[in-house]
């Protein structure tokens, strides 16, 4: 058993030194494809900061003031549920300071001195409207309405602010996408090339080895390991590049103007050890996808 | 050992390699398969190890009927047989010893085994003191020598040989058969495909003689005609 193994990563190796150039391509393509799936996912998650508000249908949001009472509290509540045409009041929903606060910590989670100004005390709670007419001049008209009320700090629209951001992210993620994948499957077919590349070079080796009576899972598994080990380390370049972007991103970040939405525009790094972690999954299985097909395809007895 | 029962290979849609042939090679017996370049004798080898597969007909190999094999069961098969070729078929990176051993590491035998079983055969075909050098600081019949001890190092019951002098002196292909008989007296039945009329004539086993893709002729203590 062990001198198997050693066998398939002596041969694994051999082949790495042997097929340098075209290793390196295949290598280098699945980390460039990789690395746009991985930016895909942060881009994403960066966008869900400025979103997270909107979440659920929520086409308006009542900031109340943080020094309004109790009682004021309740007017706007029943005010808002006195128009049940308009809008759901079982999805009406009401956020208080410490909710709110949380959610701010997403919103300006790139935007420190803002978030600084904001204190759990001193932040404005607010009411998610979920409007059930799909007109939007009825909410429009309500939202007038509502912000003369006492205690009532704003009233935010997501038609003002949520759809261009919405449509970009969108966008983004549309294009991102394609282009990953379409990435991907060039570096299937990368991998493909280099494993069958490797097996032309051996055809002599695995001709006696199926003569002597090898098995086809013993001779294939050396280059199903190459091809497997060039996603991994594709991934794992992919990984230093994302890396490096989100950091110079997250610091470039501060440099903007505060209050502008662009600093909102970070993840979490728990987000991303987790992307990590998926890329080198995506990798391994590109890879192994790859040289299967290969060894599949060119190792008929 | 070997049977074949009424067996017919066709290549593409109509060229017959072999058609309609019958034999029973018993166990240790040396048969030479004779007839000029293209009347089926290395299609009859390449359908005993299965490289190759009947339009009709079964072929047996002890007891078993072959065509009927899964594939995933052929490389245990084809561990019962040895093959030599005209061309050796070396690995010309690997020295002599690397590819003795190279036929029981690809099958998964441990390193002890390796280390005791190879030099008993390099020791067989006479090269034990050449064990260290690389194919092409061999002679031709040096080399043939090896892809025997490589065949011959896992104990065979089947020696399948396709011209295995084929490139080879006269004197040097009397070697070389002194060597296949020599593996043929420990009980392994050998098959050899040639049109090498000395050996042949020289050796006086069985005969089978293909003309065409027919078998025209099976003799015991035969010779080439």
């Amino acid at each position: 058993m062990f001198s198997r193994i050693g066998y398939a990563f002596r041969e694994t190796w051999e082949s790495f030194r042997r097929n340098i150039t075209l290793t390196a391509a295949a290598v280098l393509t699945s980390a460039v494809s990789l690395l746009l799936v991985g930016a895909t996912f942060l881009i994403q998650r960066a966008f869900e900061n400025l979103l997270v508000q909107w979440r659920g249908d929520v086409e308006m949001i009542i900031f109340v003031r943080s020094d309004a009472s109790a009682e004021q509290v309740a007017l706007i509540d029943s005010v808002l549920r006195a128009s049940p045409t308009i809008i759901d009041a079982d999805k009406l929903r009401y956020l208080n300071k410490t909710e709110s606060y949380e959610e701010a910590k997403r919103i300006f989670a790139g935007d420190p001195v803002t978030l600084g100004l904001l204190t759990p005390e001193t932040i404005p709670t607010q009411f998610k409207v979920v409007p059930l007419s799909d007109d939007p001049t009825l909410v429009r008209s309500l939202s007038d309405q509502y912000r003369t009320l006492p205690g009532v700090e704003a009233v935010a629209l997501a038609e003002d602010e949520f759809e261009v951001i919405s449509t970009l992210s969108n966008f983004i993620r549309v294009v991102t996408l394609i282009t990953s994948l379409v990435l991907l499957l060039v570096a299937v077919g990368l991998i493909w090339n280099t494993i069958r590349t490797a097996m032309f070079a051996r055809r002599r080796e695995i001709e006696v080895m199926k003569l002597v009576g090898a098995t086809n899972w013993f001779i294939r598994v050396p280059f199903m390991l190459e091809g497997l080990l060039q996603g991994l380390i594709g991934g794992v370049v992919s990984c230093g590049g994302l890396w490096l972007l989100n950091s110079a991103w997250t610091n470039g970040v501060t440099g903007f103007k505060p209050g502008t939405g662009i600093s909102s525009l970070v993840v979490p790094d728990s987000y991303l050890t987790s992307v990590m972690f998926i890329l080198l999954g995506i990798g391994a299985f590109v890879g192994a996808v790859g040289s299967a097909i290969a060894a599949t395809r060119f190792l008929d007895v | 050992m070997i049977r074949l029962e009424n067996v017919t290979k066709i290549y593409g849609t109509e060229t017959v390699a072999v058609r309609d042939a019958s034999f029973d090679i018993p166990k240790s017996q040396f048969v030479f398969l004779v007839g000029p370049s293209g009347s089926g004798k290395s299609t009859l080898l390449r359908l005993i190890n299965r490289q190759e597969q009947p339009e009709r007909g079964d072929v047996w190999v002890a007891g078993q009927n072959i065509n009927e094999l899964p594939a995933s069961r052929v490389p245990h098969l084809r561990r019962s047989m040895g093959n030599v070729f005209q061309d050796y078929k070396l690995l010309l990176n690997k020295t002599v010893f690397e590819n003795v051993a190279f036929a029981l590491e690809v099958i998964g035998k441990p390193r002890h085994v390796i280390d005791r079983q190879v030099p008993i055969v390099l020791d067989l075909v006479g090269l034990a003191d050449k064990q260290d050098r690389f194919p092409n600081q061999l002679s031709g019949g040096e080399q043939q020598r090896v892809s025997i001890a490589r065949a011959f190092v896992n104990r065979p019951l089947i020696m399948l040989a396709d011209e295995p002098t084929g490139n080879l002196d006269p004197n040097t292909s009397e070697g070389i058969m002194g060597l296949l008989d020599e593996i043929n007296q420990t009980g392994t039945t050998v098959v050899m495909a040639t049109h090498d009329h000395r050996v042949v004539n020289a050796m006086r086993r069985r005969v089978i003689q293909l003309d065409r893709g027919v078998i025209v002729r099976d003799q015991e203590r035969g010779v080439y005609e």
